[in-house]
């Protein structure tokens, strides 16, 4: 069944579909929120929170653009959401002091874990900003125009971002990229 | 949406002497990226479970009511994302933000509905004058499901005046006013808040350290 028929069904009442819409997206969503949250915890509030503001509002979507990217808008403003409101918290971005004391010295190469505990630290030190455009730009291979409808940002603006993130990025893995 | 979601914006203000031309993609870091998104554990099947039935008790599984049905009107969509206020209510209220809020709000109150809110006690109140004769409104939000059977709103006075008191923790809470059962409503005076992906919306915020 399409996104479309799915949220056909959704308005009509069918949690039935909502749930299906939920299977097809919260891995997507999931791994997006982690790279750009830092916490599993907050991860998962933030995806639960994207889908309910999605169910919410479901009624707004309109079917010529893709559920995804609708999907995404919503999400990545919860995610900024969740940053701002973490900064008032004082909260530090990464939580997990003993996964991060605990994960292999600058790794050689990508990290052999069940996550690259190192990017994930890098990334927390980027601006919000460039850290969900290259997120979208380089994990979810989006074309500027893409990233441009989801943010609201102008293209030359995403650019950037991706550009300075990138050599920030770099700047801080270091020789593990090579 | 806009692109001043997050204050220090460093993307919108770059310098004009950078070269995007010669920008190209780091290889090294989309592998990088995107390996990191491979490695990263699938969500298991009651993770995703957990987040469909939070969702659907949130909205108290009403999608008939929320949407409309298919036989039944499609005003909700539309007038339910215009009308989506969004409060931060971080104690203790300050009183001259209030009193700010309450007299932009009273500026507009004989050409469109406007709308207050208030701390009394330990609930906030929500006012709502109207410029038409209402039979009933209803005060509806995350707080109660969206139900708009669950906060009636009380007639103060003659001339258009609803009020309700609603107890709320220290957080960020969504809201809308229904009246006479179908038609939902924003407040048109009340501070603006960037786009989230529904329309317009409104924002309220009250903070400061208690």
């Amino acid at each position: 069944m399409t996104d479309a028929e799915l949220v056909v069904r959704t308005r009509a009442g069918d949690p039935d579909a909502f749930g299906t819409l939920v299977s097809r997206y919260y891995d997507a969503c999931w791994r997006f929120a982690y790279h750009m949250l830092g916490e599993r915890a907050d991860a998962e509030d933030v995806v639960q929170d994207a889908f309910l503001r999605a169910y919410l509002a479901i009624g707004r979507y309109d079917e010529r653009d893709q559920f995804r990217g609708w999907l995404f808008r919503i999400l990545t403003n919860q995610c900024h959401n969740a940053l701002t409101s973490r900064g008032r918290r004082t909260r530090r971005f990464v939580q997990d002091e003993i996964a991060l004391e605990s994960a292999p010295a600058p790794p050689l190469g990508l990290a052999t874990g069940v996550e690259d505990a190192a990017l994930v630290h890098a990334l927390s030190q980027l601006d919000p900003l460039q850290r969900e455009a290259l997120l979208l730009k380089y994990a979810e291979g989006l074309e500027y125009g893409e990233m441009s409808a989801m943010t609201g940002a102008g293209e030359s603006a995403l650019k950037m971002r991706v550009k300075r993130g990138s050599e920030r990025l770099r700047a801080l893995l270091g020789r593990s990229l090579d | 949406m806009t692109d001043e979601r997050v204050p220090g914006d460093q993307g919108s203000n770059e310098p004009a002497d950078l070269d995007l031309r010669t920008f190209s993609d780091d290889a090294a870091l989309v592998a990088c990226l995107r390996a990191s998104y491979a490695r990263f554990p699938a969500p298991d099947a009651a993770q995703v479970a957990r987040c469909t039935t939070a969702v659907l008790a949130a909205t108290m599984h009403a999608p008939s009511r929320r949407f409309g049905g298919a036989a039944r009107p499609r005003w909700w969509w539309g007038a339910a994302a215009a009308a989506v206020l969004v409060v931060s209510v971080l104690r203790p209220w300050q009183p001259e933000v209030a009193v700010q809020q309450a007299d932009g709000a009273f500026v507009g109150a004989s050409a469109a509905p406007v709308g207050t809110t208030t701390e009394s006690g330990d609930a906030i109140r929500f006012d709502l004058t109207l410029p038409n004769s209402a039979q009933k409104v209803a005060l509806v939000g995350d707080f109660n499901g969206w139900d708009e059977h669950a906060t009636p709103m009380v007639r103060r006075r003659n001339d258009g005046a609803w009020s309700a008191k609603v107890p709320l923790l220290p957080g960020r809470h969504v809201y809308a006013f229904v009246v006479d059962g179908r038609t939902w409503l924003v407040d048109p005076l009340a501070p603006q808040v960037p786009d989230e992906g529904y329309g317009p919306a409104n924002a309220v915020v009250v903070e400061g350290p208690r």
